[in-house]
């Protein structure tokens, strides 16, 4: 630095700099925030008052201090919980937001904010304008997950799960094991603003108490389906299995189990997911919209209990038929609930046709609602089974001697 | 800067010319034909030096003679079996025999004749006796020093596992046969000159003729020359005389207490200094990459040096940046730390009175404090203090809740970080710049550090060392330079020397290509 200046040979460009360093000074730490200072937001939920305003809940964390010092990390079996909700009620969800402020001591954080939840009614309402304000707001994740509850949102946060942290930990390691749908706010933001404008959401609802065995008031969130958005308003939901035929057309399958029963024969064969290629092939003639749903999956057994030996290329096929029968069977179904019953169309085929036919797309755009019904869905689903495994006819017949 | 300028120039002069007033007193005269105005010529220079030794005796019963030397410097033993008694038992002595004559008859390798008083006491300083003989303007200084030596040890501020286990010491003939036992070819010349006026060190220009560029050498014989300074007591003097941007809180002199990595630098083409009195020895030119560079390096097989090289660059950032990320992070951009880490740091963060910055500088000063103290302490004390710091550093801080528990973790890793900069003066200007830093990321977060990262970037591209950029091989960018950068590339593969100490002779060949051992080229 000293070398720098003394080659200029200039005071001046010396003092200026010196000047700009004094003005980093002034402007410093105003925006500084220790974490101490921080009421770190888990999860939000929205929700639609008794007095038809919008309800903020927050789900914050109580940064306590390990008990004892020493090895404090876990909490053995405390029976308190790490998190409070707080709600506030607005106007507009910036309105809830500042009067959330006031309850709260410390600074609201929507940094680290991983989940989002949104109450059935307010969704049958219309989430149009929360979304947009989620992405244009500076400081809440784009990232976070968004959900659809049944119960009211902030019902969903004070329940208490027992083996995750809290509700958001819960409700986001759920979605995360990409058995079903996974949306997170851009996702969202995308679909209702694309071109088929409707979007499918994890729907949650709470597991009965009764069912596991837990305390009274413990409720545990869990994932039931999907709800179904038409336009930015709830029109229809979807139940586990239906939901799991979106997976496919919107290349979003990525593990699962597939079981399947042959005729013929006594027993079942479950297939292991390896990897799932799907795309959607759309075809405008004489007027004739079709689309093609096209699947290429690799599948590896896991377990057979029939007496088919699978090495046997013609039992193979057996199975191979079964299984694109199976999957096309499961996009059918979610196929014609969707079309028949809500008029979604959740599996993007707006886009494909607006990307294949931008000319045709533009001119009929505004008759697509009509159009989607009238659609000619076909579809082709190829299967390859890469192992067998030792599961065959012989491992068993050797047991038995 | 110029204020500094001036005041050196003006206040320079002043000093200086009072110490050559002390000093013309010595008389720069010949030696006079009468021996005892000699001796006290001598003694009035010599006042009061009681470790001087005049000792007069007769050669051939007739001839006055006086043997002159310091207690303690010279080795009486062999002078008196060598030198006085073949002398005082000679039984006639012709006053006419020249004194090279005279020096022929003693029985001791190094002789020399000298002609005025100066040589006489610049001879006796240094430890070898001088015989004056009456009705004779020559004098013999008979090459007989000897004084108390340190053993060759293991050097202490640089030791490896494989490796040569031997170091410089303070004596300069020691390091410089140290030298010579490596390098045995003549192509590696000593120059020698004195510098200091009181102390009237011994130093040593070494380097490889054909090799170090001649540009190279002449700068650094010109820099040393410069130097008036009334005394040298270790390299540092020296090294802070001659570097090139004496602001510059990196080292652009490199220092060893190992031959062996003297050696080898002579073998790049670089220069040696060594000086007399201290086992530190200087290297010139240096670069930011020789600052990386451990002697075990080119030791170990070339795979797992170049992991380890990596590894050093690696916790180089940690120990220049880890504290700051963490502040910059933990005040400006809590949304950048995953959740549940988020979390945790959140909850031992809760009871801490004190904000980021503050806790860290509290940490980094007490950790900077407790190394000092370490060092400076005698060994048996020493143990004391590492528990003592353990403890402060460690559990105590955190139970008595002035720091969170992550920010010991942040001070620990940096602390094992610096220590893996193998040059030992480089770790301390890491360590230095660390605190500016840490003060930036407190006031603008990551803005700061980058700003500083800018900053000491852009000092790294202005200096140099003796002409050679100080980034050298990376910027400029010399991509066939890497090889000793990037990665430690193999021996049979290190084919040519690094560009910065040959500049003006190209690149010079270390050795022939296709050196790869390999099955197909026999022998077996």
């Amino acid at each position: 630095m000293m070398d720098f200046f003394r080659r200029r040979k200039n005071k001046y460009i010396s003092l200026v700099l010196l000047l700009c360093l004094i003005i980093l000074l002034l402007a410093g730490c105003w925006d500084r925030t220790e974490v101490n200072d921080l009421a770190i937001i888990l999860a939000t939920g929205v929700d639609i008052s008794k007095n038809k305003e919008i309800e903020l809940s927050v789900q914050v964390f109580i940064p306590k201090p390990a008990e004892g010092g020493q090895q404090g990390g876990v909490s053995s079996g405390s029976t308190s919980s790490q998190t409070l909700v707080r709600s506030a009620e607005g106007v507009t969800i910036a309105d809830a937001m500042s009067r959330l402020q006031e309850k709260l001591t410390r600074r609201i954080f929507w940094g680290q904010n991983e989940v989002l939840i949104i109450g059935e009614k307010l969704a049958k309402k219309g989430i149009g304008d929360q979304i947009d304000f989620w992405m244009g707001h500076t400081d809440p994740r784009e990232r976070a997950d968004v959900f659809v509850s049944m119960d009211s949102a902030k019902e969903v946060l004070e329940s208490m799960p027992e083996l995750e942290r809290d509700a958001a930990k819960q409700l986001s390691k759920l979605v995360d094991s990409q058995i079903g749908v996974k949306v997170t706010v851009k996702d969202l933001s995308e679909m209702l603003t694309g071109d088929s404008s409707a979007a499918v959401i994890p729907w949650v609802a709470k597991m009965s108490p009764s069912n596991l065995e837990v305390n009274e008031g413990k409720n545990i969130p869990f994932i039931k389906g999907s709800a179904v958005l038409k336009g930015d308003k709830m029109v229809g939901r979807l139940s586990d299995k239906e939901s799991r035929g979106i997976l496919w057309p919107r290349n979003e399958m990525k593990s699962g189990i597939i079981t399947i029963s042959l005729k013929d024969e006594k027993g079942f064969v479950s297939l292991n997911l390896l990897r799932s290629h799907n795309q959607l092939i759309p075809k405008i003639s004489n007027g004739n919209w079709s689309i093609m749903v096209k699947t290429d999956t690799d599948l590896e057994v896991i377990q057979n209990t029939t007496n088919l030996n699978l090495l046997n290329l013609k039992s193979s096929k057996k199975v191979k038929r079964m299984v694109v029968q199976e999957i096309e069977e499961r996009e059918r179904l979610t196929l014609s609930k969707a079309r028949k019953k809500m008029n979604a169309d959740i599996f993007g085929f707006a886009g494909a046709f607006h990307r294949d036919y931008p000319g045709t797309w533009k001119r009929k755009k505004n008759e697509w609602s009509e159009i989607f019904r009238k659609v000619d869905v076909t579809f082709d689903t190829k299967v390859n089974i890469r192992r067998t495994g030792l599961s065959n006819e012989k491992a068993k017949k050797g047991g038995g001697e | 800067m110029n204020y500094f300028k001036h005041k050196k120039n003006k206040g320079y002069r002043f000093p200086s010319q009072q110490i050559t007033e002390t000093l013309s007193k010595l008389p720069n005269i010949p030696i006079n034909l009468d021996l005892n105005q000699n001796i006290e010529l001598l003694k009035s220079a010599y006042t009061d030096c009681s470790d001087v030794v005049f000792r007069e005796f007769t050669i051939g019963a007739r001839t006055k003679a006086a043997l002159i030397y310091i207690d303690g410097l010279s080795n009486t033993q062999e002078i008196d079996q060598q030198v006085l008694m073949p002398l005082v038992q000679l039984e006639s002595f012709d006053p006419g025999t020249s004194i090279e004559n005279v020096s022929k008859k003693l029985a001791v390798s190094d002789v020399l004749v000298i002609h005025t008083i100066t040589d006489v006491i610049k001879q006796i300083s240094i430890g070898n006796p001088v015989i004056l003989i009456n009705n004779k303007i020559k004098g013999i200084s008979i090459g007989l020093p000897k004084w108390e030596k340190r053993g060759i040890e293991d050097p202490v501020a640089e030791s490896v596992i494989r490796g040569p286990r031997e170091g410089f010491v303070e004596t300069l003939r020691v390091n410089t046969s140290l030298l010579r036992r490596k390098i045995r070819h003549p192509a590696l010349k000593m120059k020698q000159m004195t510098i200091g006026k009181f102390t009237e060190t011994q130093v040593i220009i070494a380097y490889i003729d054909g090799i170090a560029s001649n540009t190279l050498i002449k700068e650094v014989t010109n820099r040393l020359e410069r130097i008036e300074i009334d005394g040298i007591l270790e390299s540092g003097y020296i090294e802070e005389m001659i570097e090139d941007d004496p602001f510059s809180p990196f080292p652009q002199v490199l220092s060893t207490e190992r031959p062996d990595v003297a050696a080898s630098s002579l073998l790049e083409g670089r220069v040696v200094i060594l000086i007399d009195g201290t086992p530190f020895t200087l290297i010139a030119p240096c670069t930011f990459a020789s600052l990386l560079q451990a002697p075990e390096d080119y030791y170990n097989r070339f795979l797992i040096s170049t992991f380890i090289r990596w590894l050093r660059y690696l916790f180089f950032f940690i120990a220049l940046l880890a504290p700051s990320a963490y502040v910059a992070i933990l005040t400006y951009h809590q949304e950048m730390v995953p959740a549940s880490l988020l979390l945790t740091i959140a909850q031992s963060r809760e009871q801490i009175p004190f904000p980021a910055l503050i806790e860290a500088f509290i940490m980094e000063i007490t950790f900077e404090a407790l190394r000092e103290a370490g060092i400076r302490l005698p060994k048996q004390v020493g143990a004391a203090v590492s528990i003592v710091g353990a403890l402060v550093i460690g559990q105590a801080a955190t139970t008595a809740g002035l720091v969170s528990s992550a920010m010991v973790m942040v001070v620990a890793i940096t602390g094992v970080a610096s220590f893996l900069l193998p040059r030992y003066a480089a770790g301390i200007a890491i360590r230095m710049l660390r605190f500016p830093i840490m003060i930036l990321s407190g006031i603008l977060g990551l803005l700061g550090v980058m700003l500083g990262i800018i900053a000491i970037v852009v000092h790294l591209c202005t200096i140099r060392s003796f002409g050679v950029p100080y980034l050298n091989s990376m910027a400029p960018l010399k991509i066939h330079n890497l090889k000793d950068v990037l990665i430690r590339a193999p021996w049979w593969a290190m084919n040519t020397l690094p560009e910065s100490s040959s500049t003006e002779l190209g690149n010079l060949h270390r050795q022939p290509h296709d050196q790869k051992p390999d099955p197909s080229k026999g022998g077996d």
